[in-house]
């Protein structure tokens, strides 16, 4: 249990002798602290419900993990620092051996330790003894703190209870509470300091939330939706730039992909002028991210893949390269991010394209007419290319088949708010279990281009043939997986389109 | 977790001194760790200026009518808790021998344990019994102190004799000498002679040393409050053997 404290008002002074007599406590004396603390970008320790956090007194470092409660797990000493790269991360690496490592790792995977908040300021502790002169609670007095990048918080005292000793907490907390001019603190500390600079922690999201009312006009459900979309990728944009993980990319390219997608399907409900001008810029960011994104996902997968290849040293050339244009690959993207173009793809989005005064003959339609009508096109469309697939049909038909897959689950993402919860999840289930066919097909495909092409270019600064024979089984391998994804295709797409799914979907739309 | 048992048929050879440096040094590398005061003198509970009880007593926790984390107490230190003596643990030789699998059941317990801590550290209270077969059975190393004297070869033989008949996989043995006056002649040739009869031997040697004996005036761990001086650094040194053994 931890209790927090403020003070009413900004200038008030705590009575701190007072206080160190009712408890009696022992004080040490004033220092300077920092407090950092660590999360993803989608906040995966505070929905696991920890908090890292990075505390600097005096000429001292820790890194502490704790429960929301405030609940230490435990705390390491590190250096005045901390351990930190230099975007200002915490990687893995980096991470001190031990229960934080174990537990923090196991919950952020690929995703980087970002500082989301921080403050500065004056701090006394203060240990509550019992007659033993054993430490029972321990009290810091916190403040006034500065927030990086918000507003001051007035001084606070915390109450941190040690386990065991619950009941001494409870009375020290009662006996703080009775000293005039303090009250409950609303919120922990780290809360209050994620407040005081507007950022609300637990909130992201990767995909749009909205949820529409049936009679809501096609246009304003569309402009809130690719509002959202919108917003997606300006969060992402500056992970992106800083290249903090891959995350950043994959969910600004995705949002990209989602945003081209509704854009095809607002066909008709926004000036058609503008509409198509804002699918060639969104086509535009979609290959612009292209390159990075491919080479990313491929330096990912690079040591599970040569885990299996049987001369792994072989291939350090070839990683070398992909790291080389992975690079330059990010520096072309991040020319295109910082462009005057982007800038006014991202921002003359709410004012061009949902205007008013020029609306599409669709734009009153409710938007439920619209979604059912939309979403069966695109249920027709996904029929017709997959039942014309033949075991003789090139990969592009695969290809061609999994973009109209992908059209047709992103409306049901964007729509599903308009149907029955339970068929809706079925029908996307059902698609999922196709698109993840298609999807080792296509990836095995375009990674084999991919060491093709990659080889080509390597043999023409003289690799050793060693490397380029590795590269060979590489591309063998992937072949296999391709063919093995292409076998079991016709099963996929039968299961797919039979009868009872096709009743489902029928029976979602007609349903709502 | 591992755990580590400050183990001695004797007493008064320096268990509960290393158990309480040994635990505090493991805490300060950031584990998590449980120090329980198995002695119902209750030495290392006031060490750390703890009330030795136990609600319900020892025969409360080996029936499971309350659980280990519940009775556990924080120590003064980031990262270390303690779990207290109590007088009745003079009878827990007859509380697990009511049990089945009575020589198991100190393991069974610490199970519980194994999400909450990385290290538990048990200071034994000297005895050949039922609760040491326990205490055997549930380490995975034993350290145990030796007084510089010619008997205390036979002493360490006698205790692995002792574990060897206990059931179960063996815990690994690190013995140490202990309470060394290097102005004694015989101790130093103790200290020569003994690693080559016995190659287990741990290298370090923790020196008699009158700050040692104030960690029972000052109520904390050498280790806090003289981190500089001699039998500190040894301690430091014999945790390293500890980790490296386990
Ligand atoms: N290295 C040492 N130098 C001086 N005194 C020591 C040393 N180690 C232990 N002592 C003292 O010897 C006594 C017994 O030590 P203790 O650790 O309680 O042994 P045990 O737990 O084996 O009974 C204590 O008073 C302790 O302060
Ligand atoms: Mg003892």
């Amino acid at each position: 249990m931890t209790r927090d404290l403020t003070v009413d008002d900004h200038d008030v002074d705590v009575p701190l002798d007072a206080i160190v007599t009712t408890l009696s406590a022992r004080a040490e004396p004033r220092q300077r602290t920092q407090r950092t603390w660590y999360d993803t970008f989608d906040w995966r320790l505070h929905r696991a419900g920890l908090l890292l956090e990075h505390q600097v007194r005096a000429d001292h470092g820790w890194l502490a993990l704790s429960e929301l409660s405030g609940r230490r797990i435990v705390r390491v000493p590190t250096g005045e620092t901390g351990e930190t790269g230099e975007t200002g991360t915490i990687s893995v690496e980096t991470l001190p051996e031990g229960a934080i490592r174990e537990r923090v790792t196991a919950l952020t995977g690929i995703r980087a330790l970002l500082p989301r908040t921080s403050v500065e300021g004056p701090v006394t502790m203060l240990a509550a003894l019992d007659r033993e002169e054993k430490t029972v609670a321990r009290v810091a007095v916190e403040g006034p703190l500065v927030v990086d990048g918000g507003g001051p918080l007035p001084v606070r005292l915390r109450v941190e209870a040690l386990r065991g000793y619950d009941k001494e907490a409870r009375r020290v907390v009662r006996k703080l509470a009775a000293v005039p001019g303090l009250r409950s603190a609303e919120e922990p500390l780290f809360g209050a300091a994620c407040h005081a600079r507007g950022l609300r922690p637990g909130e992201y999201r990767s995909k749009p939330e909205a949820r529409f009312e049936p009679a809501t006009s096609a246009g304003d459900a569309l402009a809130v939706l690719l509002g959202e979309l919108l917003e997606i990728m300006r969060e992402n944009v500056d992970g992106t730039l800083r290249q903090l993980d891959t995350e950043f990319l994959h969910d600004l390219r995705v949002a990209v992909r989602r945003s081209r997608s509704a854009m095809k399907a607002a066909k008709g409900v926004f000036d058609e002028e503008e509409r198509t001008a804002y699918a060639a810029e969104l086509k535009w960011m979609g290959d612009v991210t292209t390159p990075g994104r491919d080479l990313d996902v491929y330096l990912l997968g690079f040591d599970q893949m040569v885990a299996r290849a049987t001369d792994p040293e072989a291939l350090e050339p070839f990683r070398k390269l992909l790291t080389r244009n992975c690079r330059k690959a990010h520096t072309a993207l991040n020319r295109a991010l910082r462009s005057k173009r982007f800038a006014r793809l991202a921002d003359g989005w709410s004012s061009e394209l949902a205007r008013q005064d020029l609306p599409g003959p669709e734009a009153g339609t409710p938007i439920a007419r619209f979604a059912d009508a939309r979403l069966s096109n695109s249920w027709r469309r996904v029929r017709k290319r997959g039942t014309a697939i033949t075991e003789t049909s090139p990969a592009e038909a695969l290809h061609d088949l999994r973009k109209r897959c992908k059209d047709l689950r992103y409306l049901l993402e964007f729509f599903g708010s308009l149907y029955d919860e339970t068929a809706h999840r079925e029908v996307v289930r059902e698609l999922k279990r196709l698109q993840d066919n298609l999807g080792a097909f296509q990836d095995a495909e375009s990674q084999r281009y991919m060491v093709l092409q990659y080889a080509e270019e390597l043999a023409a600064t003289s690799a050793p043939a060693r490397t380029l024979l590795a590269m060979g089984r590489l591309e063998a391998h992937l072949e296999r997986r391709q063919e093995a994804a292409r076998a079991e295709f016709a099963d996929r797409w039968s299961r797919f389109d039979r009868g009872r799914n096709r009743r489902l979907f029928n029976s979602m739309v007609a349903a709502r | 977790m591992k755990v580590l048992a400050s183990y001695s048929i004797k007493g008064g050879v320096g268990k509960t001194t290393a158990a309480a440096n040994l635990a505090r040094l493991a805490a300060g590398e950031g584990r998590r760790v449980l120090l329980w005061d198995l002695d119902p003198q209750g030495g290392a509970t006031y060490l750390f200026r703890v009330r030795p009880k136990v609600k319900g007593g020892g025969e409360a926790l080996v029936r499971r009518r309350r659980e280990l984390v519940d009775v556990v107490k924080a120590s003064d230190f980031d990262n270390l808790d303690l779990l207290p003596s109590d007088f009745s643990y003079r009878h827990l030789d007859l509380v697990f021998d009511g049990q089945n699998k009575p020589t198991r059941r100190l393991g069974r317990l610490l199970k519980d344990l194994s999400e909450e801590y990385d290290v538990v550290v048990l200071d034994c209270a000297p005895s050949v019994s039922l609760v040491s077969e326990n205490i055997v059975r549930a380490a995975d190393l034993l350290l145990v102190p030796l007084l510089p004297s010619p008997l205390s070869v036979r002493t360490l033989n006698q205790l692995e004799g002792f574990i060897a008949n206990v059931k179960g996989k063996s815990p690994g043995v690190l013995a140490f000498l202990s309470m060394v006056d290097r102005r004694r002649k015989l101790h130093r040739d103790l200290v020569e002679e003994l690693p080559r009869r016995h190659p287990g031997l741990a290298r370090s040697v923790i020196p008699v040393a009158s700050a040692v004996e104030q960690m029972g005036v000052r109520r904390a761990p050498l280790v806090e409050w003289a981190p500089g001086s001699d039998a500190a650094r040894a301690f430091g040194e014999l945790w390293q053997e500890a980790v490296n053994r386990w």
